[in-house]
């Protein structure tokens, strides 16, 4: 049995994951055509993921190490944006397995009171798996990978209870909370760095009209025109000839177009089997008080959330390159920043101000996280069916591979089965606590 | 005559396309003829302004006020009020 597993598994995740699709489909209760189209989809989804990876990597990799040998512009790490880091949690061995364990770890804890969130949100088991992944790359164990994927989903259920009812009142979301693994992340750090600004005259007054805004950075908003011209910016550094400058923009214009498509191949194959455990879920919850656990993806139209993502996508460039110790060249997750400020908002009532300082505050750390960790994540990215070109630079993203949560989670892993005893305990004591109605200030 | 919906969400790929496969039922289920186009909320406004919308279902909030026929698509998602949202869309289409 443990052979023919193994074997399934060493086929590569265009292969394995259709196969396991496929069979949690069927004991979904799906039809066979239907769970086996939803498998073909997720293959297919990675096929279209590596051709656009490939793109990015073996076009903008010879760039950016031009850029370092002709200005010391040593950003030699391709942020290659969430697409890509959901599509390596998914490919890896942990990912393959990733949804099972957290529906169970998800009922347990209904079980035993320590969280009233349902985590719907199947699509973003994978931060979970991310997370899971980078420490069986590290471990070289899919049993430790699982027990971390486990931690995480444990530890982002007690804070999406904990700030269920500041994002339900801001956001007008009744019933719901946002047990995102990226977002939820931000909002221990928000609220002290909140409290310390309200202490600062003069700053603590300051307000910015989020209309002036989206007008100004409007163009930030649209991926194509910040790949293009982020594609020119690097031609030009690398002192490429005219003609390479112009193709490199336009290429990296298509891959911040072709990466959210390609996903949304994998989205749709992945939709029936998340339609299936949500109706199972709510089924056999029906009875008791919930809050259904949505991808914070809801409140990103927020004027707010909107606006402080825009202002802070050239303050994200601007940071990298003065930052000593960053190696990570911004690109793939500018787009996603706003998922990194949409839990922070509510925490300073929609300040735009305020939540751009503290969002600048944790890009600057992010930066260094996303260093820090992406020699894991380029091989845990090399254990999926992901081929990079010979020699090519190391990837990270500036989402997950810099999330503050990832990072102390790997960190307490490396501590073994006494790091696995802490979080625990914390989920558990933190749990416990918020359960009883003690939810996040604000 | 065929109806153009825009989908608008925070990434254009997550709930848009979870609203998205349940619009394709929707629409098979009573023969409408629907041309679905999914967008990130930060690209809804040029979006708007450059094609015709009959129906702009959202996930998010919109930062913006909108004069084409619009719906909160929150329920798709939760799973609350799912019914009633699947009946303004059949009225809004049949037509």
């Amino acid at each position: 049995m443990q052979a023919a597993i193994q074997y399934v598994l060493d086929l590569g995740a265009q292969v394995f994951l259709p196969i396991i699709i496929f069979i949690m489909g069927l004991i979904f209760k799906q039809k066979p055509g239907k769970a086996f189209k939803s498998g073909l989809l997720i293959g297919i989804g990675f096929v279209g993921i590596n051709l656009v990876l490939n793109l990015l990597v073996s076009n903008l990799g010879p760039a950016a190490k031009a850029m370092i040998s002709n200005f010391g512009i040593s950003l030699n790490i391709i942020d290659v944006g969430w697409p890509a880091s959901a599509a390596i949690a998914y490919g890896t061995k942990v990912g393959a397995f990733v949804i099972p364990i957290v529906l169970l770890v998800n009922v347990v804890m209904i079980f035993l009171k320590l969280t009233k969130t349902l985590n719907v949100d199947i699509w973003n088991y994978w931060h979970f798996a991310f997370t899971g992944s980078l420490v069986a790359a590290v471990t070289n164990s899919l049993t430790w990978g699982l027990v971390t994927a486990a931690l995480n989903a444990a530890i982002v259920l007690v804070l999406a209870d904990w700030t269920a009812p500041m994002v339900q009142k801001f956001y007008n979301i009744p019933n719901i909370s946002l047990p995102h693994g990226f977002s939820a992340a931000y909002v221990p750090i928000a609220i002290p760095l909140n409290a310390m600004i309200d202490k600062i005259p003069v700053i603590n007054d300051i307000e910015l009209d989020p209309e002036t805004i989206q007008e100004k950075f409007g163009v930030f908003g649209e991926p194509i025109f910040m790949g293009l011209v982020l594609g020119i910016i690097v031609g030009m550094l690398a002192q490429y000839s005219i003609p390479q400058i112009l193709n490199l923009g336009v290429t990296m214009a298509a891959v911040m177009l072709l990466f959210p498509r390609v996903v949304k191949i994998l989205m749709e194959g992945l939709t029936p089997l998340s339609e299936s455990a949500k109706k199972y879920m709510r089924e056999k919850f029906q009875d008791r008080e919930f809050y259904i656990g949505l991808d914070s993806a809801i409140a990103i139209g927020h004027p707010s959330a909107i606006s402080t993502a825009l202002i802070l996508v050239p303050l994200t460039i601007f940071l990298a390159v003065i930052i000593p110790g960053n190696s990570v060249l911004p690109f793939g997750d500018l787009a996603t920043l706003p998922f990194m400020v949409v839990m922070i908002i509510p925490i300073t009532k929609g300040n735009i101000f305020r939540s751009t300082l503290i969002g600048s505050i944790v890009i600057g750390v992010g930066l260094l996280i996303a260093t820090n960790l992406a020699p894991m994540i380029t091989s845990a990215a090399k254990t999926t069916s992901f081929e990079f070109p010979e020699g090519a630079n190391i990837i990270s993203s500036i989402c997950d591979g810099g999330n503050p949560l990832t990072w102390l989670i790997v960190k307490f892993m490396n501590l073994g089965v006494i790091g696995v005893g802490l979080i625990a305990a914390a989920v558990i004591g933190f749990g416990y606590y918020v359960y009883r109605n003690k939810s996040a200030a604000a | 005559m065929k109806k153009n919906i825009l989908l608008v969400c925070g990434t254009g790929i997550a709930t848009s396309t979870v609203v998205g496969e349940k619009i394709k039922e929707i629409a098979k289920e009573n023969n409408f003829d629907v041309n679905i186009n999914q967008v990130k909320v930060t690209e809804a406004k040029s979006h708007l302004k450059d094609n015709k919308v009959d129906l702009l279902i959202a996930t998010t909030q919109l930062p913006f006020e909108v004069d084409v026929p619009y719906i909160k698509g929150l329920p798709f998602i939760s799973g609350v009020g799912e019914e009633e949202v699947i009946e303004e869309v059949k009225n809004i289409l049949k037509d």
